[in-house]
């Protein structure tokens, strides 16, 4: 884990900063969203302690460029790019460590394998197992609710080669199922 | 638009329904398959997402609130608990119908029509006939739904595939439409209990209850 000794921590942003109202309350907006943030920053990382690091260091970037933030209806979204591209940047700054899938599928343990029925549980393993070129459309459209244009922007891709990632994403999930998967000629994809 | 490419589509949207795509789906039955099938592993890709693998076991973080925040988050739970139990006896037998219907996609991959032998046997099961009517049976099983057997059909329209379940044992008023992971539905009223339609498009799903309404009727009672 990073440790930020100079930077305030955004939990108590709004509470140790003399910011007025408006910071209070995109604080606790930013807040807000933490959960949503984690969860997508954990389906991306596939680590816990990783997608923990991911959102502290979006919220703090979030919160230095705040007056960015036009309306506060579009923080959700706003947010979760903020998360995307920090992932994107921890993969460029260095080749992370591979996390151990076996490790990561161990600690969704008998709680959760109690709790959703088995396709579910199934359908989480497959996702979590998917390359990240289909993962990250997915999660992106799925749970992130961005449109294929947003998402195409927000990757450098051309949407026709986003319409590919999700289809051959969904088309691997099929399987699972035990349904044929469709036909895939999409070819090669074409960048932005 | 070809096959390939309403595959494509829907595997990347599949509640998609945009003009070209809708019109090649009137007109493919095998593509309108496809999108059934899509829409119900769609609702479960959504159901795995919303949690994150093993959040559930972290303590969540305290953050320091003011007890006015406090006061008014239990306020608002607690309006938000009471909203929800209103429309919860409305709503939720048809939330239950449409997450059995998702946990079971396979049902929308039969092709070959059931043979009156199985599809008797089915609704036997539940003590009930199925009178002829102008649909192809493809599916036919005996599922356990909220405490009792009943029988849940796939039937061939002239427009795609629609699910017929029908509840010997729910009672509804009136009639209730509902739109829910992709699917749209309603379920009716009828003299055996009421019955449950969706598709994957509301066309025609009245005509089809209707017809289900009239075609259905108990072991026990002779015509």
């Amino acid at each position: 884990m990073r440790n930020y000794p100079s930077e305030i921590p955004v939990s108590s942003i709004g509470v140790s900063t003399p910011g007025g109202d408006a910071d209070i309350r995109i604080t606790r907006l930013f807040e807000s969203m933490r959960p949503d943030l984690l969860r997508f920053a954990l389906w991306l990382t596939r680590d816990r302690a990783l997608a923990e690091d991911v959102v502290q260091e979006s919220l703090l970037r979030a919160w230095r460029s705040r007056e960015a933030l036009k309306d506060p209806a579009c923080s959700r979204a706003w947010l979760l790019t903020i998360v995307r591209r920090e992932h994107a940047r921890l993969y460029e700054r260095k080749r992370l460590e591979l996390v151990s899938l076996n490790d990561a599928l161990e600690h969704e343990g008998g709680a959760l394998l109690s709790r959703d029925d088995g396709d579910v549980h199934a359908l989480r393993s497959a996702i979590l197992q998917l390359p990240i070129e289909y993962r990250e459309p997915l999660i992106m459209q799925v749970l992130g609710g961005f449109s294929v244009d947003e998402i195409a922007r927000e990757l450098s891709l051309s949407a026709s080669a986003v319409l590919t990632r999700l289809f051959r994403a969904r088309n691997k999930l099929r399987t699972l199922y035990g349904l044929t998967p469709a036909p895939d000629s999409s070819g090669t994809e074409a960048p932005s | 638009m070809n096959c390939q490419d309403a595959r494509r589509l829907i595997g990347a949207e599949p509640c998609a329904t945009a003009g070209e795509l809708a019109e090649h789906l009137q007109d493919c039955h095998a593509c309108a398959e496809f999108q059934l099938e899509m829409v119900a592993l769609e609702a479960n890709i959504r159901r795995a997402l919303e949690e994150p693998p093993g959040i559930a076991r972290r303590p969540r973080r305290v953050s320091a609130q003011p007890r006015w925040a406090l006061a008014a988050s239990l306020a608002l739970a607690v309006m938000a608990t009471l909203v929800v139990w209103a429309l919860r006896t409305e709503n939720t037998l048809a939330h239950e119908v449409v997450a059995h219907v998702v946990a079971e996609p396979q049902s929308w991959s039969g092709t070959d029509a059931v043979s009156d032998g199985a599809l008797a046997e089915v609704l036997s099961k539940s003590g009930l006939i199925l009178d002829a009517t102008p649909y192809s049976v493809v599916y036919a099983r005996s599922c356990w739904f909220r405490g009792h057997y009943v029988p849940h059909l796939v039937v061939r329209t002239a427009h795609s595939l629609a699910t017929v379940l029908i509840l010997r044992n729910e009672s509804v008023d009136k009639r209730q439409s509902f739109h829910e992971d992709g699917l749209s539905g309603v379920i009716v009223p009828s003299t055996h209990g009421s019955i449950a339609v969706l598709a994957a498009s509301s066309a025609q799903l009245d005509d089809l209850a209707e017809r289900m309404q009239r075609a259905v009727r108990s072991q026990n009672v002779a015509r």
